[in-house]
């Protein structure tokens, strides 16, 4: 883990709690609240983007790709663990798992 | 120069508000700390001071929006009494975790039931864990002196904290005395400029106030607070000396009265202590040595130096005019703690007093001394806590 992750001391902290810096919910780990954990299957992925949208963390991280004709796309590259709660929309709303034959996200039990 | 004025507590406390002229005072009135902001309304309808005053539909709201007022930059005042304060509970916690140097006169009352407009320390007391700085004051002058030296004790860096001025409710909010009211741009300038701290209002720098802090990080915010107020003794001992050289009245963490020497001491808090120090003189002049330590700074509590002032005391007698229902009074546990570590320990016990404005005469403060002079004969504390003037014993 970076330095960026590291808790602070006390003496370290703003007076208050104030934050002076816009978007450091990045900062923050959730993926510690899991106890489900989504597993991204991507030999069944279609890459639809659904659990992108419904993602409330942002936890499904893009990269640039192709279609099958050669037309550009964005396609899932990962899931972010750091932040991923493990609520489950992403495999609830997957249109791949509502077809019941495969699974693109699969849900397993966190190991503790 | 300063002006002698007959004036009340409350209209001291006004006088004070107005001469701060804070950006912003929202306050819900209630008796008896009413007329403080009866008459700085005047002063805001009077142009006399630049103040945004927020009527409010509760203490709660009233503290809410203090709170935010001082988050967006402001110097901010208020008051309230009893249960107003007791309304405003929540949000005291979050104005000092927050580190919003809000001011705040808290003129004692009786909480209810039943419900009791007159004085005892319960209100004030009850809100001695939430962070703020306590002030106490025995007179009109002293809740002066104490409110103009608030903003500089509030807004020190090291401190950043809000801070309540207490005083007697009616005994000292409702009566007329003789004090000197300072020169309007001496204190201005004794008090300075406020400067607010990542403001809400400073657009070039967006900020989050109010965030989430949970098991990782909460105790740390706590551990931080903690030490902010422990900063609050020397800055209220630099903040007083400043304040002797500039007008003349000397203060410190507390007063010791005719303690040298002393053998029975009474400590307490307030307006009794006014009549305590008479009964004192009278039994010094009849060959007893008697003193009285008044406590002025409640929080932080100085415990080191109580410790000191009264290491050679044989008795000691705490008034407490609160009561913590099954246990003792919050003052005795500050005082026996702080001499825990003496050598000789002395005699400490508790006597409950005042509640619901209940009254203590001279006799009865004669009465307090003759038992201590008993158990320095004795040795021993027959009644470690009781109630004075309460009927049926």
């Amino acid at each position: 883990m970076s330095d960026k992750y590291k808790l602070k001391k006390w003496q370290e902290l703003a007076p208050g709690g104030v934050i002076t810096e816009g978007g450091n919910a990045a900062d923050y780990e959730t993926g510690t609240w899991r106890t489900w954990r989504p597993v991204w299957c991507e030999d069944d992925c279609i890459h639809c983007l659904t659990c992108w949208v419904f993602c409330p963390e942002g936890a499904f991280l893009l990269k640039d790709g192709q279609t099958a004709g050669g037309k550009p796309r964005k396609e899932i590259e990962e899931i972010d663990y750091f932040h991923c709660k493990g609520c489950g929309l992403c495999v609830r709303e997957c249109p791949v798992n509502k077809q019941g034959k495969k699974q693109a996200i699969e849900f397993v039990r966190e190991e503790t | 120069m300063p002006t002698t004025k007959a004036i009340t507590g409350n209209g001291a406390m006004a006088q004070a508000m107005r001469q701060i002229n804070p950006d912003v005072v929202a306050a819900f009135p209630i008796t008896p700390s009413t007329q403080i902001i009866e008459d700085f309304a005047e002063f805001v309808a009077d142009g006399e001071v630049n103040t945004e005053l927020i009527t409010v539909e509760s203490e709660h709201s009233a503290m809410s929006a203090c709170i935010g007022a001082s988050a967006a930059g402001g110097r901010v005042m208020t008051a309230t009494s009893a249960n107003g304060l007791a309304l405003m509970w929540e949000m005291l916690y979050i104005a000092a975790s927050m580190r919003q140097p809000v001011l705040m006169s808290v003129v004692n009352r009786a909480l209810s039931a039943p419900i009791n407009i007159h004085c005892d320390h319960n209100d004030s007391m009850g809100a001695r864990d939430a962070g703020w700085i306590q002030i106490y004051a025995e007179n009109n002058q002293e809740a002066y002196d104490n409110m103009i030296m608030a903003p500089a004790i509030a807004e020190h860096m090291d401190v950043r904290l809000p801070l309540m001025v207490c005083l007697d409710g009616f005994i000292i909010s409702h009566s007329i005395e003789t004090m000197e009211l300072e020169d309007d741009q001496k204190v201005r300038d004794f008090i300075g400029q406020y400067q607010g701290q990542n403001t809400l209002l400073d657009n070039e720098h967006p900020v989050t106030w109010g965030a989430l802090g949970l098991h990782d990080y909460y105790i740390e915010f706590k551990r931080g607070q903690q030490m902010a107020i422990q900063n609050a003794k020397a800055v209220i001992q630099d903040v007083s000396e400043r304040f002797g050289q500039q007008f003349g009245r000397k203060y410190d963490l507390f007063e010791s009265y005719r303690l040298d020497d002393a053998e029975r001491v009474i400590v307490a808090i307030n307006s009794v202590a006014g009549e305590i120090k008479e009964v004192v003189d009278a039994l010094r002049d009849e060959g007893e040595k008697v003193g009285l330590l008044k406590i002025r700074v409640f929080r932080p509590f100085p415990y080191a130096e109580i410790a000191e002032a009264l290491k050679d005391v044989k008795v000691i007698t705490v008034l407490d005019r609160s009561t913590s229902m099954g246990a003792y009074g919050p003052l005795f546990g500050e005082i026996r703690t702080a001499l825990y570590d003496a050598n000789p320990r002395p005699l400490i016990y508790n006597r409950t007093f005042g509640l619901g404005g209940r009254e203590l005469f001279p006799d009865d403060i004669r009465e307090v001394f003759a038992e201590s002079k008993r158990y320095l004969e004795s040795g021993k504390i027959e009644k470690l806590f009781d109630f004075l003037n309460v009927r049926g014993g």
